[in-house]
């Protein structure tokens, strides 16, 4: 019997179940009554900044292609006979597959035939096949999608600032790499890189909606045999306090500039807490969210309009803050919010601003628990964060101004930073 | 779970649809107003952002945001869309369930008054809007309008789509609506708000786990003072029934991907006009990884990375999009007529047919888990009889091969239209 556990939450009024399945695969299972639907998700932490990597007792880092992690996503739904959408097309499951900086994910939802389509999932997953003819099929199609994303001012905007910030760390590579990187890629790498980050001690299963444990278990222990464990060394680039460059820009049919303003925090341990987390996305409120005089001074002035957005953006061996807009004049926005940061730095938060915005953020983080794929997605990455489902609201209400305010003073450095723009034709 | 909307009409073209989730997070609340579509276009389009970022009681951005952190950041949204040739302004407040709060506090109710404080109550004095507001807002829109310019997917379409319907109100380009707006005033906005309350078809949507009766006595007192000197207009959708020649149309710019976009007449008269069918038909033709365009033009191609058919039933048009290699249109092209041969020779395969099906029905019956599902669901028809999420699955579930194949051989094809790559052509 595996060993199954409830997490609750009373301030929600909502719980789940976590599962030690002894094929060694975590699995948490997330009941909704009166739900109609039901969510999926299979992952993997492995996404595109896993481009080295060595296993427990080799000598060794293996260094592979960028965009290796999202081209190994796509193939995995091909098999010798039927790939996995034909089979899903059979269940009338909606089935969706996603690689991020650090995750790669597999996922279906329906509202019948569960057990069929989670059958599905859990079986392509864990029998890839790679051949040179189905590879080189491939190419074609994620260049169009590399093509495609180029195109795109906002994805375009993000990667040019990630290159100004980032010297040597991967997350400074298009997440699908790129046409000349994906040409390298063989099947005997993909199946180097499957028989690594493919292991159950690297992934989680996460199902969320009208389900219970029992019905994910009977085809998990029918389907899932034994793995064993293994031990994932990850490269931590130790990346320089300095950005790469401080100002960069570039060229794109866009109707206006495009600033992405990035300061980067100097990161002595590759990962950060939720509660950093959570503090940063505080601050950021704080800095210039919507209620700040602030941003309303910014937008009088014709600076950005309501495409504004800031985020704390981090992940293993990176930490930046970001700030992103159009603006006819990006170097103006930044000059303002490096002035702003400092004096806030100064003054510190007030204490009405910050019980006001952890009030919003309660209220978001409580929001999340509609959506069964937005649990379902939450709880894949609480589970690689090491954290819980229900942190985020208790961490919330036990954080204090001191902390917030220690903390933009620290880890908010102005002196690290880059602006990207981009700009229209014929500028 | 069975969704059923309880539906009141509490004036003409006035309806307030309530929908009860069990066991959901969020309370989420509509108000919808459908306009003619040329009627005060780009005064409509200013007003959504207009009355979300200021009123009379909460003059300034920061104050009304501060407003919205209070009931536990509350979600405010506002656009417009077309829906057929009537121009949708949608205000939206969603916020968690009031047992949530951590001081008991009437967290839906409070959202819904001020909901209706910003659309009843604007930042204007004497007749005219603030004039210093306005002018930050025409600027956030017309912006806004030229911002599609960075989604050339989204760009691609709506320019085939003024190419196509240039002779009916749908046509209305992105240009002439972006002169509109920078030329509206604090009068001109007024008029227009006026002119909104009174002639608009309205429908007010409250969604979620919550007592309604507060809402129906809220609703009424503040919609019943509307109500006096209502006269809303008609509003009526030109439908196409057939191409009669295709239009081709090639415009360069600087861009990596070129963008095949091509638009079709579906020969529906209205918008119930065989539209089961046509829905499947859609589907199966360029929905789903199922799909003939996805299966042939992607995967057996190879040619792009997305090619996919919608359904725009409130215009009765069918637009295919896809992202290719600029020497590839051809090639493109000439298999997405292909399959849509297959379609209208009935060459499909009963699996094909049983996938879409499945896949479609599927998608209906989980609308009802969220109240923001449901909200945008409910959204889409205004007025007339309420289809729900259920109604909709028995109606598909009921469409055979035959309806298919008819809706399929319904299709004209009207335009064509690439946006193509500039170095390409040079390479090519």
């Amino acid at each position: 019997m595996p060993d199954i556990r409830e997490v609750k939450s009373e301030r929600l009024g909502e719980s789940y179940f976590e599962i030690d399945h002894p094929s060694g695969l975590k699995i948490l299972v997330y009941p909704k009554k009166n739900y109609a639907a039901t969510y999926a998700v299979f992952g993997t932490r492995y996404g595109s900044i896993d481009t080295e990597f060595r296993l427990n007792g080799e000598e060794k880092f293996t260094c592979v292609p960028e965009g290796i992690a999202h081209f190994l996503e796509h193939k995995l739904f091909e098999s010798e006979d039927l790939d996995a959408f034909e089979r899903y097309a059979k269940t009338g499951a909606s089935a969706n597959a996603y690689t991020s900086f650090d995750k790669t994910c597999y996922l279906f939802s329906c509202t019948g035939k569960f057990q069929e389509s989670l059958e599905i999932l859990l079986d392509f997953v864990t029998h890839p096949y790679f051949t040179e003819k189905t590879v080189q099929k491939e190419q074609g199609i994620i260049g169009q999608e590399i093509q495609m994303c180029r195109d795109e001012a906002g994805w375009e905007a993000l990667f040019s600032l990630l290159r100004a910030m980032y010297k040597t760390h991967p997350v400074r590579i298009d997440i699908a790499g790129t046409v000349e990187s994906i040409a390298e890629i063989t099947p005997e790498l993909l199946y180097k890189c499957y028989e690594t980050f493919y292991n159950f001690s690297n992934m989680v299963l996460c199902v969320a909606g009208n389900v219970t444990p029992d019905e994910v278990l009977s085809v998990a222990d029918r389907l899932l045999k034994p793995q064993k464990p293994i031990e994932i060394e990850r490269k931590f680039h130790r990346e320089p306090r300095e950005v790469a460059e401080s100002y960069t820009e570039e060229t794109l049919s866009v109707a206006f500039p495009i600033f992405s303003l990035g300061f980067k925090e100097a990161v002595e341990t590759p990962e950060r807490s939720l509660r950093e987390i959570l503090i940063s996305d505080i601050i950021l409120e704080a800095v210039a969210g919507k209620t700040s005089a602030f941003y309303s001074e910014l937008l009088e002035a014709g600076l950005i309009n309501t495409s504004f957005e800031s985020e704390y953006f981090c992940g293993y061996g990176y930490a930046a803050w970001i700030f992103t807009g159009e603006s006819p004049d990006g170097r103006e926005v930044q000059k303002r919010i490096t002035a702003r940061i400092r004096a806030l730095q100064e003054s510190g938060i007030s204490k009405a601003d910050f019980e006001r915005i952890r009030k919003k953020l309660y209220g978001r983080s409580i929001m999340q628990f509609n959506d069964i794929d937005g649990i379902a997605n939450a709880m894949v990455s609480a589970y690689f964060c090491k954290e819980g489902l229900f942190d985020e609201t208790e961490i919330l209400q036990s954080l204090t101004l001191d902390e917030v305010n220690a903390r933009l003073r620290t880890a908010l450095q102005t002196d690290c930073a880059s602006l990207s723009v981009i700009k229209p034709e014929g500028e | 779970m069975s969704v059923q909307p309880e539906v009141t009409q509490i004036g003409e073209k006035l309806r307030l649809l309530q929908v009860r989730t069990e066991n959901t997070k969020t309370t989420c609340i509509s108000v919808l107003l459908l306009m003619p579509l040329l009627e005060n276009t780009a005064e409509n389009a200013v007003l959504a952002s207009f009355l979300t970022h200021a009123s009379a009681k909460y003059p300034t951005l920061s104050k009304l945001n501060e407003r919205l952190e209070e009931l536990y950041g509350a979600i405010l949204s506002a656009d417009v869309s077309k829906l057929g040739e009537g121009y949708r302004l949608r205000f939206s407040i969603t916020c968690i369930r009031d047992d949530l709060a951590l001081s008991g506090e009437q967290l839906s109710v409070e959202a819904l008054r001020l909901l209706l404080e910003l659309l009843f109550s604007p930042h204007a004095e004497n007749g005219l809007f603030d004039r210093a507001q306005l002018e930050t807002e025409v600027r956030l829109c017309a912006e806004d309008l030229e911002s599609e310019l960075n989604d050339k997917r989204a760009y691609a379409l709506s320019r085939c789509l003024e190419i196509m319907c240039a002779d009916e109100p749908f046509g209305v380009s992105k240009a002439e609506l972006l002169e509109a707006v920078r030329a509206v005033t604090p009068e001109s906005m007024f008029k227009a708000w006026q002119q909104l309350l009174r002639e608009a078809t309205v429908s007010v949507q409250v969604i979620g786990n919550v007592d309604f009766a507060p809402f129906e006595n809220m609703l009424h007192k503040a919609l019943e003072l509307q109500n006096g000197d209502r006269a809303p207009a008609e509003i009526q959708t030109v439908f196409v029934e057939s191409a009669e020649d295709v239009t081709e149309v090639t415009e360069e710019m600087d861009v990596n991907q070129s963008k095949l976009v091509l638009g079709f007449r579906t020969g529906m008269r209205d918008r119930d006009d065989g539209y089961f069918a046509m829905r499947l038909m859609t589907d199966l033709f360029g929905g789903g990884p199922y799909s003939r365009l996805f299966m042939h033009v992607r995967e057996k191609l190879s040619l792009c990375y997305y090619c996919s058919a919608r359904l725009d039933r409130n215009k009765g048009i069918v637009m295919v999009q896809s992202g290719i290699e600029r020497k590839n249109k051809d090639a493109a092209l000439s298999e997405i007529k292909k399959q849509l041969k297959v379609m209208q020779n009935g060459e499909f395969t009963d699996e094909e047919f049983a996938a879409s099906k499945a896949a479609l029905c599927d998608a209906f019956r989980g609308l009802g888990d969220t109240p923001e599902g449901l909200d945008v669901y409910f959204a889409q028809s205004l007025d007339g009889a309420v289809c729900t999420p259920e109604d909709m699955v028995k109606g598909l579930a009921a469409v055979t091969r035959e309806d298919v194949v008819r809706a399929a051989k319904s299709l004209t094809l009207d335009t064509v239209y690439l946006l193509a790559g500039k170095e390409e052509a040079e390479n090519a």
